[in-house]
């Protein structure tokens, strides 16, 4: 990158258009809203104040009511565009704030809960969206959430993300729940939808959220599809469960947001691709399905579901940008990076440094005043035995000459099998785990595949293997004892 | 296996362990004069005060990065407060006039960015060196003082005094005369409400003894009036309305500064805080009447308009000064009345054309200009048939809004269901959403830190300050964590994370932008917690606004504070227990630790046993003991179920959490 001084350029939107930026790694950019009103993703922008953009960070301010921006760095690529969905967009956020508005009426006046055809009218909005690669559903789910938040009704609706190659406010290889009570903020695409909380005080609800989750170890989808399933319907009877007893929570309603191989109906895809919005529809009881850019999909919905649910085409984004693989892998280090490290980006050159910057001069980033991302993660050594680690449905990578003559790999996909650390070829080094919740105290209500129903309590990174010793050693967010607990690795590995 | 060292800033290390997509990099350049402050540290505080003074002496001209810099300092030190304020006002004191105003701005800054402990600090002092300064400087750096100290009106995280009413009116009364003596001070906004409508064009001019009004003065408000209208113009670029204003106000600031008699000065005064859409509210506020109300009062019986969105300020909202003016954090929530509005609307509508001649034609009546403003904007009017008060339809839409939270929400409901399209792929592409409206200019407060809306009924102002105070809180704690160092937190238990969602059955702290989270947020629990507790407040006795109290737990000194609201004086962060008053804070505090408070007190109370006769018929509220009863008990054990499901139902009691402090949350709560 060149050092050259960024002069702050002023560019002034008309109403009802965006200004589109993708960044360089390694380059950042602030955005301050000179005047007017703007909004990125459907969180408000405060006048005066410095947002920062990182990390490859592609992202859209769009306004409503026209305003000027003064962008200091060098985005690769940046245009302004009035050929923004936000109309569609804005209208599906009306339709669904009717549905909350009408369930919460339903539910003043003490009426019966139900699923009949009936009381389909005041249901709250339980939103599965669908579409194929790069059609902007994460874009989507996060601005129908962010309105939703704004609407000073005290709405907190759920964001569910069933797509384990995003990572929503955790990391990818998950699939998880989490409230949202304020706007999602954006500045890096390691939390696209939201933060995680940590001990750091937060002034947004969203950079501390509160998720549940799944462990399904793996970014694609035809990896394992029986287990996702099992997953996305644990992950949809707690939400259900959570609800029960939060009303409003509950009648803000659903949004979930699914993977792109939900909607590509190619080859032997076909199959589980259907089970897999089956299970989202009846885990999470959804009762509107927005397909966004893909009229094929929308043809197949309307067909299998407009029964009982409200399928909508929804327009795709002009703004909506390719994600090549490669992009894909960076952001997954980035938000490795920032699960245990937090966040660190260069500033665009010459602007004030963030430490040396008051208050006063409205940095901010993901909402956040200055420095509030840094963690320190632990490191610590420990025995072998310390720690259970499982498989699931898969064999240690032995080699096949080491099967017994005329033995097959014969594994379910949902068998749990135990890895030992202390076998060459373990594929546990610089792996990424799911350390998991204790099994059931009552040992009569345990089972085989319980482990398989175990929500994640957080992730630790095997850095070393110490076999003559039996030790090794582990990357975790904090100092904590393993002695009993049980983890789960999947393919993803992290090298700092 | 390394680790990030901690102490290491920010922005300043790289990913060490990168690969190629984290190139290596340099800290930005920064001038040596300031650049250095990242090196500091400071061995003890002798070492520190001859530092800071230094550097103060290097802060000749107004310079934005060597303020910054110099209020960064000042915020990492917090344990050496009292030096920086010595250091400063020495440096004030002592300095040639031209280079006064430069360290005002910089206790400015410290002031409203870390108010506490620095605005609490410069309260003392700051009225003897506001005025000593403003006496020896010339008239443009006096215009600039007068300029930030409209700031401090709201300047506080509450959107308050910045360092009190008493400072902020002592100072006002000084520069700007007048009789703003303590029990008119609060008779004042009273009187603001009830007095007859037809008498108000007269009030300033008319009333007897009123000390004359100088053209500074006038100035000032001016000035506040059109950065308000710049603001909205702002807000809105295409509000032409808004734009005419600017350029009238502009017009009539050149007429002022050439020279007015006093009869016209009174004149204009009277149609600046008539034409000001927020001439009662805190920034707005004629001079002479520092308190007044942020807020419509509900009981008074005038409809309220709302014009376009407004901001509300927050806590660091300080804007610095490299341009002439400094611009106040100011706008509150206007009111109006009718007759303002029209008025307001006839001169808004007036040709440009007609306007543009009035400052050739000096000396001029200035009364008769306003006059003739408004004359020929009723007459030209004719453009648009709608009456005056009522602009465009997306302007004037919120104006309607009753100020009644009930009414409140069945028109949002209403708007909602009316305005929501069908559910099909068609009918979401037919017409424009309604969301400017209903996400912006129906929500015109709007916090300065994070953006959140809320109405302006009484539960969106409500919701509004103790959202504002969550703010204060977190930057409280990220001020005084620093260094200690953060870590992700495990998620939660499954348990907790069903239960999350009904910890609040409304769903109030949520809304407010703020939750306190369970295990790995106990941070922001406590944080909570202490935003609970520094909202509450104590009914100062009539007769004892100027006594002293101290906490006899921090000795600190209690300051009174105005409360608009109710028109009494109160102690914020404040309880009354056993007819002593403390900080709610500090007492919550040693509650967690009986013994402790025991061992505190012990001294104390064997000191002095006398009991202040006034407290103990001090108008108790109900909230005023509630802080330490959950602990009666005993130790603050909580009342944790382990292992099964803490379901609670949503009307019932909170449910428990890992945290020893659920009972007492939900007390706070209820109380506040
Ligand atoms: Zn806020
Ligand atoms: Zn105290």
């Amino acid at each position: 990158m060149s050092e050259r001084l960024a002069v702050p350029r002023e560019w002034v939107l008309n109403a009802e258009s965006e200004y589109r930026f993708e960044l360089d790694p390694g380059t950042s950019v602030a955005i301050k809203l000179v005047r007017g009103q703007a909004e990125i993703f459907g969180a408000e922008l405060v006048e005066g104040k410095t947002y920062f953009f990182y990390e490859e960070c592609k992202a859209a301010i769009f306004t409503w009511q026209g305003c000027t921006i003064e962008i200091t760095g060098q985005p690769s690529t940046e245009y302004i565009s009035d050929e923004t969905a936000m109309n569609a967009y804005g209208n599906i956020h009306l339709a669904l704030e009717a549905m909350r508005i009408r369930a919460l009426d339903r539910t003043k006046s003490n009426q019966p809960q139900g699923y009949g055809s009936d009381s389909q009218s005041s249901e709250p909005p339980r939103v599965l969206i669908l579409g194929p690669e790069n059609s902007g559903k994460t874009s989507l789910a996060k601005i129908l959430l962010n309105y939703a938040t704004r609407a000073a009704q005290d709405w907190c609706p759920m964001l569910v993300n069933v797509d384990p190659g995003e990572g929503a406010s955790m990391l990818p290889g998950t699939i998880s729940a989490a409230a949202i009570p304020a706007p999602l903020q954006t500045s890096t695409p390691a939390h696209r939808l939201g933060r995680a909380a940590t001990t750091a005080p937060t002034h947004m609800t969203s950079n501390s959220l509160l998720p549940l989750a799944y462990w399904y170890g793996h970014a694609e989808v035809k990896r394992n599809p029986l287990l996702l399933d099992r997953l996305i319907r644990n992950l949809g009877e707690n939400v259900w469960d959570r609800h029960e007893d939060d009303t409003q929570g509950r009648v803000s309603g659903v949004i979930i947001d699914t993977p792109s191989s939900f909607a590509a109906n190619t080859g032997g895809n076909a199959d589980h691709r259907q089970a897999l919005i089956k299970a989202c529809v009846d885990a999470f009881r959804i009762n509107v399905i927005l397909v966004v850019g893909h009229e094929k999909l929308n043809a197949e919905m309307q067909r299998t579901y407009a029964k009982h649910i409200t399928v909508v085409k929804v327009p795709k984004s002009g703004g909506v940008v390719e994600l090549d693989a490669p992009y894909r892998s960076r952001i997954h280090k980035y938000q490795m990076h920032s699960y245990f490290y937090g966040e660190r980006f260069t500033l665009p050159p010459g602007m004030p440094s963030l430490t040396s910057a008051p208050a006063a001069a409205g940095y901010l980033v993901g909402g956040e005043q200055i420095m509030d991302f840094t963690l320190a993660p632990s490191s610590f050594v420990v025995p072998f035995g310390d720690l259970t680690m499982w498989r699931i449905g898969e064999e240690t990578m032995a080699p096949s000459s080491a099967l017994p003559i005329g033995a097959t790999r014969v594994v379910s996909e949902m068998q749990p099998i135990q890895v030992d650390p202390s076998q060459a070829g373990s594929g546990l080094y610089n792996a990424v785990l799911a350390l998991l919740a204790s099994p059931n105290p009552d040992e009569s209500e345990r089972y085989d595949e319980e482990i398989l129903d175990l929500h994640v309590v957080g992730f630790i990174v095997i850095t070393n293997l110490d076999i003559p010793n039996k030790k090794m050693t582990v990357l975790a967010p904090t100092q904590t004892s393993l002695v009993g607990k049980t983890a789960i690795v999947g393919t993803f590995e992290w090298e700092e | 296996m390394s680790l990030y060292p901690q102490s290491q800033g920010y922005a300043q290390v790289g990913y060490a362990h990168a690969g190629p997509a984290y190139p290596p990099h340099q800290p930005p350049p920064q001038p040596s004069y300031y650049g250095v402050t990242q090196a500091m540290f400071y061995a003890d505080p002798t070492h520190f005060r001859r530092d800071y003074t230094a550097r103060l002496g290097q802060l000749t001209f107004n310079s934005r990065p060597h303020i910054q810099s110099l209020s960064m300092i000042a915020q990492d030190y917090t344990r050496y407060a009292d030096i920086v304020v010595q250091c400063v006002e020495q440096h004030i004191r002592r300095a040639p006039p031209h280079t006064k105003l430069p360290a005002f701005y910089l206790l400015d800054a410290m002031s409203k960015n870390v108010f506490d402990p620095y605005a609490r600090l410069f309260a003392p002092v700051v009225v003897r060196l506001f005025l000593d300064t403003y006496e020896v400087v010339d008239q443009a750096t006096r215009h600039k003082m007068e300029e930030m100290l409209g700031t401090w009106r709201t300047g506080a995280p509450t959107g308050r005094q910045l360092f009190g009413v008493v400072a902020q009116q002592a100072i006002e009364r000084e520069i700007w005369g007048g009789q703003s003596t303590q029990s008119v001070v609060r008779r004042l906004p009273v009187l603001s409400h009830r007095r007859p409508r037809s008498t108000r064009g007269k009030q300033n001019t008319s009333r007897p003894g009123q000390a004359p009004i100088s053209t500074a003065q006038v100035l000032s408000e001016l000035e506040f009036v059109l950065s308000s209208k710049e603001r909205t113009l702002q807000v809105n670029p295409y509000d032409k309305q808004a734009a005419t204003h600017v350029q009238i106000l502009q017009q009539l600031r050149k007429v002022v500064q050439a020279g007015v008699p006093q009869d016209d000065l009174g004149q204009i005064l009277t149609q600046l805080r008539t034409i000001s859409p927020a001439a009662p509210t805190v920034a707005q506020a004629p001079p002479v009447v520092p308190i007044s109300q942020p807020y419509p009062s509900s009981s008074s019986a005038a409809p309220y308009h709302y014009p376009t969105p407004v901001t509300l300020p927050s806590i660091p909202s300080a804007s610095y000064p490299i341009s002439p003016s400094y611009p106040p954090s100011n706008p509150v929530l206007p009111k109006a009345e009718p007759a303002e509005i029209s008025s307001l609307t006839s001169v808004a509508s007036a040709p440009v054309a007609s306007t543009s001649t009035l400052p050739s034609v000096l000396p001029i009546n200035v009364s008769s200009l306003f006059n003739k403003i408004m004359q020929t904007g009723v007459l030209s009017s004719s453009a648009s048939s709608t009456p005056p008060g009522s602009r465009s339809a997306t302007q004037r839409e919120d104006s309607a809004a009753p100020s009644d939270t009930v009414e409140l929400a069945k028109e949002y409901t209403n708007t909602v269901l009316t305005s929501a399209p069908k559910l099909t792929s068609v009918d979401i592409l037919k017409h424009k959403p309604a969301v400017a409206q209903l996400l912006y200019s129906r929500l015109p407060g709007q916090c300065k830190q994070c953006g959140l809306r809320f109405p302006v009924d009484a539960s969106g102002k409500k919701r509004l300050e103790e959202h504002l105070d969550m703010h204060f809180a977190q930057n409280r704690k990220a001020s005084q964590a620093n260094g200690r160092g953060y870590n992700r937190s495990w998620f939660v238990s499954i348990d907790d994370w069903l239960n999350d969602g009904i910890a609040d059955p409304k769903g109030k702290r949520r809304a407010v932008g703020f939750k306190a989270t369970v295990k790995g947020g106990a941070a922001d629990e406590a944080a909570q917690r202490d935003a609970e507790l520094r909202a509450m407040r104590v009914v100062v006795p009539p007769g004892d606004e100027t006594k002293s109290f101290s906490c006899p737990i921090c000795k600190e000194i209690l300051k009174p504070e105005f409360n608009e609201d109710d028109e009494e004086w109160v102690w914020r962060n404040a309880v009354l227990k056993d007819e002593r008053i403390y900080h709610a804070t500090c007492h919550a505090e040693a509650m967690l630790s009986k013994t402790s408070l025991a061992t505190r007190l012990k001294e104390e109370t064997g000191r002095s046993r006398s009991q202040t006769p006034e407290l103990l018929r001090s108008p108790a509220r109900a909230n005023l003991s509630l802080p330490g009863e959950p602990m009666k008990g005993g130790s603050p054990s909580p009342s944790k179920l382990v292992g099964s499901k803490r379901k609670v139902d949503a009307e019932g009691s909170v449910s428990s959490r890992d945290s020893p402090t659920p009972p007492m949350k939900k007390v706070a709560l209820s109380a506040a």
